[in-house]
């Protein structure tokens, strides 16, 4: 008899589940995801609609969406969009336009950043996704080091300047040359001012926008004309190989983020230009021996702005349910809730909330930091530049190619994509 | 003598219809499961087929091909998975089968030998880069460290364009190399014991032995070894994905890993075809090469 009970029980169960609603996002495996994770069970409890959320890493998901997409009915019923597909996506029109909706259910698209809203939102003023975290980049540095007196007396005496958080960018070069040394007096350097995430593409394009940006130049023009033979540029590529060569661990022109993440978590430097979202690994002390001892603060002259954003693909079984789920994340009570736990906020008011201060006091450090960026150029091929282009600035960074010449050849496939897109004319 | 039957079929004639007949399912299905994508393929690549507009509607003819032709970093691509094919096989070769001679030779704990050669096969090879990549780490990892202690100076393993090759090389000979000695292995242990009791009766060394006993006798099998690796070698694509990303430079930029780029970076599925219908060229002509050198030893 109670097995019988069991059974019926079981199979009402079953019928119950079939019945609830269940939407399937892609998502990449970040902590951001992972804070959305925790805070499922409250959607799923207020609503009845069961989440299946597939993590899987960055390499893997573009060529994991795209046949999605394509498809009439897709098995994704949401999805995050990183900021290089986004000219893709829209051009080839895979993406639900959320205006309407927006409409409807009164939700305000004005509380996001507008840098933000500009990168992962709208598109020629249409919107096609809400932003759902950002990445912009910044220079996290060693605040110990900074604060040490004999440090400071040392780099007085060396520079006849004060030993400060750097402000600008040849400040920050001074000091990266000033703390490059050989500390057990073995003829090797192994501490390091600076870690170069040097592997060719998406890894070196990344950070060297910040070195662009530091030295004033930028990628084009606002009608499109690129500019990556500029001497702003050219002076860029030459910092960059300077640290590959001098201030940054031999073989770091092969590594990508996660490798020179651990120089730093090791104690073993004492800046990385990277992305914000990392800063909490190096604060928390199961990941880092530095944990208490690190700044983030603005790339000097600028960091590169990035993002990914909620959207809705054409292709959506569901798009309804998707949808309540995408304003229940970016509701106001749960966007707080995301950056309590250590996610990287796209609403300006979260930056400076009571609580998510209280609870993270580098939050406003964070909002400044994306207020001073700028964008990497969006277009249908942004893809295809940031391998391309990646392969120059590779090439030039293990000194392969002379950085005049790499940066002639970063200019001409800049200018062969941007007129195969209908950008700029031949 | 042959036995006719009703049907007026001999019954060895028989026995070939019925096996024809079970096999045509599955040689049907193979046929259709091998020959369908290769002319789907050779189809996109003659077409304008790319991600932003996924339809057949514009035939190209062979502008797929010419574009593919005149990129500047492709003959260079060529070249490294030249190099990487001839220099993983050869070691790979020469480590295995001195790896199966001695595996021959061993009368106790086979298995466990066995077991031991065969881990690496058995990881995938995604994970078999993630894991060297850790291991060869230039700062952190436990390699540099180990060769510190012998007064090494740390090596810049995949930073530095001609190490880089040599480590994606050996990489995939440590992954790859267990194979070449199984299938050498085997058929050493195929061999006749006759010639080799014949020549030790005439007091032949265990060198001469070798020249000239067991390399004649294993060419069939080295042949047929040699031209499996040569295939899977030029398809390698997971360990520079993982390790490299085709770098430093170009260092380590194989084929496959191009043609990818091509496929899902640069959207163009139509000249990815057409790079992969030319490798496809390509890998035909040195199998049916090798199959005939293999048919001539016979």
């Amino acid at each position: 008899m109670r097995l019988f009970l069991s059974v019926l029980a079981a199979l009402a169960l079953g019928i119950g589940a079939a019945q609830a609603q269940t939407i399937r996002i892609l998502m990449e495996t970040v902590p951001d995801t992972r804070y959305i994770q925790e805070l499922l069970p409250q959607f799923e409890e207020e609503t009845g609609i069961d989440v299946e959320i597939e993590a899987i890493s960055y390499i893997d998901m573009h060529s994991k969406l795209v046949p999605q997409l394509i498809a009439p009915e897709g098995s994704y019923d949401l999805i995050v969009v990183d900021f290089y597909w986004v000219g893709e996506f829209t051009k080839a029109g895979w993406l639900m336009p959320l205006d309407d909706l927006v409409e409807r259910d009164g939700v305000d698209v004005d509380v996001y950043v507008p840098k933000l809203m500009d990168l992962v939102g709208r598109v020629e003023g249409v919107l096609y996704m809400l932003p759902f975290y950002n990445y912009s980049m910044a220079l996290i540095y060693r605040q110990d080091l900074i604060d040490d007196a004999d440090e400071q007396a040392a780099f007085q005496d060396a520079y006849g300047m004060e030993l400060r958080v750097p402000q600008t960018w040849d400040e920050y070069w001074k000091q990266v040359e000033f703390f490059t040394r050989d500390t057990d007096g073995d003829g090797n350097r192994d501490f390091y001012g600076t870690v170069i995430q040097g592997q060719r593409g998406d890894c070196i394009s990344m950070q060297w926008a910040n070195y662009l940006y530091s030295q004033g130049g930028l990628y084009h023009d606002e009608n499109w004309n690129p500019l990556l033979d500029s001497p702003e540029a050219i002076r860029a590529m030459e910092y960059y190989r300077e640290a590959v060569e001098n201030y940054s661990p031999a073989g770091s022109e092969a590594y990508c983020f996660d490798e020179a993440f651990n120089v730093m978590a090791q104690g073993r430097a004492y800046s990385f230009v990277t992305f914000n979202i990392l800063y909490a690994g190096f604060e928390d002390p199961e990941s880092s021996e530095v944990a208490g001892k690190v700044g983030i603060t603005p790339n000097p002259g600028g960091g590169l702005n990035g993002g990914w954003g909620w959207a809705i693909p054409n292709s959506s079984p569901n798009k309804e349910a998707a949808w309540t789920f995408m304003k229940w994340a970016e509701s106001a009570a749960v966007a707080k809730e995301r950056a309590m736990l250590g996610g990287a906020p796209t609403q300006a008011g979260i930056f400076t909330d009571a609580d998510v201060v209280a609870a993270r006091p580098y939050y406003p450090i964070l909002g400044e930091i994306l207020a001073g960026t700028k964008d990497f150029p969006v277009f249908t091929y942004t893809t295809e530049f940031v391998e391309q282009v990646g392969l120059e600035l590779n090439l030039a960074a293990t000194g392969e190619k002379p950085v005049a010449e790499a940066m002639a050849s970063a200019q001409e496939r800049l200018h062969a994509l941007l007129v195969k897109d209908g950008k700029i004319e031949e | 003598m042959s036995v006719a039957t009703a049907d007026g079929l001999t019954l060895a004639g028989r026995d070939r219809r019925f096996g024809l007949l079970l096999t045509a399912p599955g040689l049907l299905s193979l046929l259709i499961v091998i020959t369908f994508p290769l002319f789907f393929t050779l189809f996109t690549s003659v077409h304008d087929y790319t991600l932003l507009t996924p339809n057949y509607d514009t035939f190209v003819g062979l502008e797929n091909y010419e574009e593919a032709l005149d990129e500047e970093y492709l003959p260079g691509s060529l070249w490294v998975t030249t190099k990487f094919v001839l220099a993983s096989i050869v070691i790979e070769f020469i480590i295995g089968f001195a790896v199966a001679l001695s595996l021959h030779a061993t009368r106790r704990f086979g298995s466990i030998y066995y077991l031991i050669l065969l881990a690496p096969l058995l990881i995938n090879p995604v994970v078999v880069g993630l894991l060297w990549r850790m291991l060869l780490h230039s700062e952190l990892g436990i390699i540099n460290y180990a060769i510190g202690l012998v007064g090494i100076s740390p090596v810049s393993w995949l930073g530095d364009a001609d190490i880089a090759f040599w480590t994606v090389v050996l990489t995939d000979i440590w992954h790859q190399v267990s194979f070449m000695a199984i299938l050498l292995v085997a058929g050493l242990a195929a061999l006749p014991r006759e010639p080799y009791e014949a020549a030790r009766m005439d007091g032949a060394s265990t060198i001469s032995c070798f020249i000239h006993i067991t390399l004649p006798l294993m060419r069939p099998v080295i042949a047929v070894a040699i031209l499996l690796r040569m295939i899977f070698a030029i398809k390698t694509f997971d360990i520079v994905f993982i390790m490299t990303k085709g770098g430093p430079g170009t260092a380590t930029d194989l084929i496959s890993y191009y043609i990818y780029r091509a496929a899902f970076f640069g959207l163009d599925i139509g000249r990815a075809s057409a790079m992969a219908a030319g490798l496809l060229v390509i890998i035909v002509a040195l199998t049916a090469y090798l199959y005939r050198y293999m048919n001539s030893l016979k």
